[in-house]
């Protein structure tokens, strides 16, 4: 197990974790704009521990604070996602966002240089040339290996509302960008212009009732996207049926459940995060309390549904109150797609095994987890009977809450974002580390 | 009676704490007759913390449009029930609605109120979001307070209100609010008190001790409060809102009757049968009350950039010349 931390700082605090397709690198962004990626070591026998540790490979800059000086507001620097690009040639490149403005990064690596220019000294410095007698041919040397980040493409000015995810197409060509009432496509290599293939606004904005909280298109077919709303519904919507679609294909709804009607009902239900399965068969959402699977063929339930902290239930009122109750959890898919993954309050976080139907819960700490520890298995107690370990209802911290995770593509290595701590598990199936 | 209503401000809140536990969550269909006093009071209690949801976020950034739409269509909810539960009183609807005077004062403060409400969402885009915020804001409460607290007050506007069915019967909630009224120590110091809350108290202390001066008065303060409230309307910036020129002294709306059925219980104590306020002076005060509603739920401290600090020491301004003329 790895942790990486900084001293505690708000900008400190992770926004995202994504793994690229290889899951040879993991890039987080922060709330201060940064990207910080990780690579995995490859595996080497000397050093049988160092065996696929991730360690930080490159950190940049990606968003910076700005001003909105027509409507005197701050936009801020925060990353809410990043996504990687399929790896088209030896560079990586990944699209990250703020709430306004998409970019997409180059990460190239360099370990050689380039020495004896005829007309250049080392430092690049042009040569007095009445000292240049003789010519010679420049020669590539080794060195540290220095990894280079680079802007390629800036997408602006295409969203009004706040951007809240990003989706790149299986065409490798196109992504998406969707903000709380409409979903730009963009092609990757065209900045200033992008199509608008969902707007959910109303003509007039007093008749809002319902706004997009997620999007992702399908792993395999280029013209299938889904998007999630605030009202716990998810809408299938194929771009071949027309430009613009308004028009759903599918819509995946579950009636509510009226032994379980409070106020809180229509907010619970409101769907943080969507992820299509690695078969492109299912869907996964993320609300309040619960992580639900669709099948796509099925519209008029989830074919699973697992509760993540039911116990919560009757803490509703509380968790309005402190706005706990708006928290976006993201959930996450294994690399077989037969365990789900998601987090909870406490620095807890859960996992299902869709076959076995079995959950476990498990904290992500510095105190209880040193490297290569096996994580232990938390309880949280609901009634009077308290066991050893357990802990309470009462004494969750909602303050260290576990929102972004991610599972690498192949591997069981996931990634969980606490706060300001990154940690990384591996499971001790596939090597003798944990 | 302001000390009392600085005291109920309190038990506001007290309330809420000492019903968390045992309601939240588990909110019981309102059908179901014993809890009907603990759903009700839930439903308040969550409908002030929505309203405070609303005006509270960090100034300059833009708030969560999702949200703010979840709150708003929480508080529409709730609405919407009680607007069922009035339709029992057909009187009211039929009364009210079709006519629904609104006032130019109305009129002009609801910008003002979605501005509050989603101050800086779009401009373009919600300017027009208007009616809705208005008819869940506090437009509603002030004047809902207006009714409640002067029904004996002849309207200056065309009132079509018949005064004798706004009364409203003192149900079961109110009373169980009562009881929890007695449970609370009464403050018998107002230090405590925001500046201008304890300045809203004694505008209406005097308002009761000169009750029978203050109908003589009437007009003038009527006029005073419009001028002073228009001419703060143009020299505060935009971000500014007057919730104290909400139609306090228009007629009635739907939504005023609608709210009675939560918002009387929090002045039942008071002499509400026996009100002999007028609406001048009892308006800003009910502003007042709003303030102190709220002021509970507020996990932050109010900051001076934020719109309600202004209006408090622009209600003083108003009460001092209602209060001192």
């Amino acid at each position: 197990m790895s942790v990486f931390s900084h001293f505690f700082s708000p900008a400190d605090i992770i926004s995202t974790v994504e793994f690229n397709h290889t899951g040879e690198l993991l890039a987080t962004g922060d709330k201060g704009g940064r990207v910080v990626i990780f690579q995995r070591e490859p595996e080497s026998k000397n050093e049988p521990y160092n065996q696929g540790e991730y360690n930080v490979y490159s950190t940049f800059q990606s968003h910076e604070p700005e001003f909105d000086y027509l409507k005197s507001l701050e936009i801020e620097e925060k990353i809410n996602k990043i996504k990687w690009l399929p790896q088209q040639n030896a560079a990586h490149s990944l699209l990250s966002t703020n709430d306004k403005t998409i970019k997409l990064w180059k990460i190239t690596e360099r370990d050689k240089r380039p020495e004896g220019y005829n007309l250049k000294d080392e430092e690049g410095k042009l040569k007095d040339l009445s000292t240049v007698t003789s010519l010679q041919v420049p020669v590539l040397k080794p060195m540290d290996l220095m990894v280079e980040v680079t802007p390629r493409r800036i997408f602006a000015n295409g969203h009004t509302y706040h951007v809240n995810s990003i989706s790149v197409n299986s065409d490798c060509e196109t992504y998406m960008s969707a903000d709380d009432l409409r979903i730009n496509l963009w092609h990757l290599a065209i900045t200033d212009r992008s199509f608008n293939i969902v707007d959910i606004k109303p003509a007039n904005m007093e008749d809002l009732t319902e706004v997009i909280t997620a999007s992702e298109f399908h792993p395999h077919h280029c013209n299938l996207f889904v998007y999630s709303s605030s009202k716990g519904s998810l809408r299938l919507c194929d771009m071949r049926a027309s430009a613009l679609c308004d028009k759903h294909s599918k819509l995946y709804e579950e009636p509510e459940d009226p032994s379980n009607r409070s106020f809180f009902s229509e907010i619970i239900s409101s769907v943080s995060d969507v992820k299509f399965s690695h078969s492109g068969r299912y869907m996964l959402t993320r609300d309040y309390l619960t992580v639900k699977v669709w099948d796509l063929n099925m519209e008029t339930k989830p074919v699973e549904t697992y509760q993540v902290h039911d116990y919560l239930r009757s803490k509703l009122c509380s968790l309005y109150e402190n706005d706990c109750i708006f928290d976006k959890f993201e959930c996450a898919w294994n690399g077989s797609d037969s365990v789900i993954m998601t987090g909870a309050y406490n620095n807890f976080f859960r996992m299902f095994d869709r076959n076995t139907k079995r959950d476990v819960t498990l904290e992500a700490s510095r105190e209880s987890s040193k490297p290569r520890a096996i994580l232990k298995p938390r309880r949280v107690c609901v009634g009077g009977k308290r066991r050893k370990d357990d802990i309470s209802v009462d004494s969750l911290d909602f303050m260290k809450k576990i929102l972004h995770t991610a599972w690498h593509p192949t591997e069981n290595i996931i990634a969980i974002a606490a706060t300001n701590n990154l940690y990384i598990f591996q499971d001790k199936v596939n090597s003798e580390m944990h | 009676m302001g000390v009392q209503r600085y005291m109920l401000g309190k038990g506001g809140k007290r309330k809420f704490d000492e019903h968390e536990d045992g309601l939240e969550g588990k909110v019981v269909s309102p059908t179901d007759g014993p809890s009907k006093v603990s759903y009700t009071l839930q439903r308040q209690t969550i409908f002030n913390i929505s309203l405070m949801k609303l005006y509270n976020h960090r100034p300059l950034t833009e708030p969560s449009l999702q949200k703010t739409v979840l709150i708003n269509n929480m508080l529409r909810r709730i609405q919407e029930e009680l607007k069922q539960e009035g339709s029992l009183r057909p009187v009211f609807i039929t009364t009210s609605q079709p006519t629904d005077p609104l006032g130019d004062n109305f009129r002009e403060a609801q910008p003002a109120f979605s501005h509050l409400a989603s101050p800086s969402i779009h401009p373009t885009d919600f300017v027009s979001t208007t009616p809705l915020e208005s008819c869940l804001t506090p437009a509603s409460l002030l004047e809902d307070d207006t009714f409640c607290t002067s029904q004996t007050v002849q309207h200056d506007g065309p009132t079509k209100l018949p005064p004798p069915a706004i009364q409203p019967v003192k149900d079961s909630f109110s009373s169980a609010l009562d009881e929890i009224e007695e449970l609370c120590p009464t403050p018998t110091s107002t230090e405590a008190v925001a500046v201008a809350a304890a300045a809203a108290a004694a505008a209406a202390e005097d308002s009761k001790e000169n009750s029978s001066e203050s109908n003589i008065q009437k007009p003038e303060g009527v006029q005073e409060s419009r001028t002073s409230e228009s001419k703060l309307m143009d020299s505060l910036p935009g971000n500014f809102e007057i919730t104290t020129s909400t139609g306090f002294l228009t007629d009635l709306t739907l939504d005023d009757i609608l709210f009675a059925d939560i918002d009387t219980s929090m002045y039942d104590f008071d002499p509400c049968t026996s009100a002999t306020g007028t609406a001048s002076k009892m308006a800003p005060v009910s502003a007042d009350d709003l303030l102190k509603t709220l002021a509970p739920y507020s996990s932050q401290p109010v900051t001076p950039n934020q719109p309600f600090k202004m209006d408090l020491t622009e209600l003083d301004h108003i009460m001092e010349v209602l209060v001192g003329s």
